[in-house]
């Protein structure tokens, strides 16, 4: 009898088909991620390991459940408002540099390597310059979130709208249209994926500026909240925190994922 | 037998009081590259009379595409002038019409935006340019796809999108470079016919770039034979076949036996150089 045979034809270990597909690519990964934290738990107890240094998963959840409302949805709330209107300034900042540096090739020139070069700071290390010119309020917070986040959207709408087909500029200019009906007509859709994949960056460092602003200098935020437990040496409300931050970081970062399909059905770029 | 072809080498035009619609005055093309001068057109001599589709033959990379972007104002001309309708070519003008070899849609628009896209521009869209629209879209078997996107037709679907952008500002002239030879021999075969019928309705003067011979023939009223570089109008042929073309007349032997002459004629361009 071979192998392959009907009888001795071992069955897939998951199903198969597209629907199965689908379903497998969300429950692989969530398994997977089950194992870890099943592995932690176990090995925490048995191992007898102290929660300040490591709490087991069940502690972190029980602190989330015990602490959200009074506690951590109260800071999450202004390091959320922070993040949004620091990435809505950085996008609508990032769009239009990007497109005034692009209106024109002595513009481009002059500042696109800086631009290039400025990407290279660690930008990080000027978070205490902006408490020096603006003060130790939410101004300060909120410009280097957008200081840090507008970089990649700049240079991803730099880039859509410098890559466009030869071909369409040159039929661009058969059709005699403006430097403007080019741009709102052709470069700008065109640009419109590029600049998604830029803002979608940005949306995670708009909330790495505000919670190293908070880090830095405040008085509420979940930055300040870590920092707070870890004085109090309350790890596990440390990762409860972190689990907030991350739960509101994907569901930013899928809102954005959300209007860019709308854009481009609407676009259809 | 070559003699019983009527043939004029370049600027023989015939002779008529009237000044010729379209006339290319001993135009030449130097490009200014980093590796050095590149002369893409070393001399175009020749008139075209108002409706004649005239097709410029030759080997890829002699300077047809250089020659119809000078014509269409895309190219400035290092030496000679073009004149067309009476005036210098000075850059593209609205009363021409430009097909290119790849259909160059926007691929963000639908079908009936990217035929409307030149009239978008001249913020001039109305009824009756969505009725023409209509029309050309009807004529060439794609009013059904109205709202697909580019990326969902087929590369000859696409081109016709391309040709029917091209008429919808009703050009006098309608400059186009290689439009079909993207495409499989098949579609190509459709296409000429469908060029031929839109043709015989609309009757405008053309500039046809191929690198085919029987695509030439079978189009045009005349052909320009381009040789290698350096390249000048070695042949000026004219295509006695009557109007409406159709594609049997790609098996008679007067067609076989003007394409064969061209194709000794190209030949022969080919052992000058
Ligand atoms: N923009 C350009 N700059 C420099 N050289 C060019 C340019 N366009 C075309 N050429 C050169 O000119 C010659 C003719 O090109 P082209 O007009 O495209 O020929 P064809 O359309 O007959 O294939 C080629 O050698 C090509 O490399
Ligand atoms: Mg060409």
């Amino acid at each position: 009898m071979t192998a392959t045979s009907d009888g001795a034809r071992k069955k897939p270990l998951l199903p198969t088909g597209v629907l199965a597909g689908y379903l497998r690519q969300i429950l692989l990964p969530v398994a997977a991620a089950l194992v870890v934290l099943v592995a932690w738990e176990v090995s925490v107890r048995v191992l007898n390991v102290s929660p300040v240094l490591l709490p087991p998963p069940s502690m972190i959840l029980e602190r989330l459940q015990e602490l959200f409302f009074p506690l951590l949805l109260k800071h999450a709330i202004p390091t959320m408002w922070e993040s949004v209107i620091a990435f809505l300034i950085s996008s609508a900042l990032g769009i239009a540099l990007a497109g005034f540096l692009s209106s024109s090739t002595l513009l481009r020139e002059a500042f696109y390597p800086n631009v290039v070069l400025f990407q290279l700071i660690p930008k990080i290390a000027l978070a205490p310059l902006f408490i020096v010119w603006l003060g130790i309020g939410s101004q300060s917070r909120l410009a280097f979130s957008v200081f840090i986040s507008f970089f990649p959207v700049v240079i991803a709408t730099l880039a859509g709208l410098d890559n466009v087909d030869r071909d369409l500029l040159r039929l661009c200019r058969a059709l005699r249209a403006s430097e403007w009906q080019t741009f709102r007509e052709v470069r700008l859709p065109h640009a419109i994926p590029y600049v998604f994949s830029g803002m979608k960056i940005a949306t995670t460092f708009a909330i790495i500026g505000v919670i190293v602003g908070e880090f830095i200098t405040s008085q509420a935020g979940l930055g300040y909240l870590i920092l707070f437990a870890s004085a109090q040496a309350e790890t596990a409300l440390i990762l409860a925190a972190i689990l907030v931050l991350c739960a509101f970081g994907l569901v930013f970062y899928g809102l954005v994922a959300i209007a860019e399909t709308v854009t481009r059905t609407r676009f259809g770029a | 037998m070559d003699a019983a072809i009527s043939t004029a080498v370049s600027g023989a035009a015939p002779v008529t009081d009237a000044p010729p619609y379209m006339s290319v005055q001993r135009v030449q093309k130097i490009y200014e590259t980093a590796g050095g001068a590149v002369e893409a057109v070393s001399l175009a001599d020749f008139t075209v009379t108002s409706g004649e589709f005239v097709a410029v033959l030759g080997p890829s990379g002699c300077g047809k595409s250089t020659l119809m972007m000078m014509i269409g104002g895309l190219e400035p001309t290092s030496a000679g002038r073009i004149r067309v309708d009476g005036a210098e070519i000075t850059g593209p003008r609205a009363d021409f019409g430009y097909i290119f070899q790849d259909a160059t849609l926007l691929p963000w628009k639908s079908v009936l935006d990217n035929v409307l896209f030149p009239i978008k521009l001249e913020h001039g869209r109305t009824r009756d340019h969505l009725e023409r629209a209509r029309e050309l879209l009807e004529l060439v078997g794609l009013w059904d796809f109205r709202d697909k996107r580019p990326r969902q037709l087929s590369g000859g679907m696409r081109q016709r999108v391309a040709i029917c952008r091209g008429l919808i500002n009703d050009p006098k002239l309608l400059l186009m470079d290689e439009p079909f030879s993207a495409l499989d021999a098949i579609s190509r075969d459709d296409m000429n016919a469908a060029l031929a019928d839109l043709w015989d309705r609309y009757h405008k003067t053309a500039i046809f770039i191929t690198h085919s011979i029987r695509e030439a023939v079978y189009l045009a009223d005349r052909v320009l034979v381009m040789s290698r570089r350096p390249s000048v109008i070695s042949h000026d042929v004219r295509i006695p076949f009557q109007r409406p073309r159709r594609m049997a007349m790609q098996e008679t032997a007067e067609f076989n036996e003007i394409c064969g002459f061209l194709r000794r004629k190209i030949e022969e361009g080919y052992q000058r150089a």
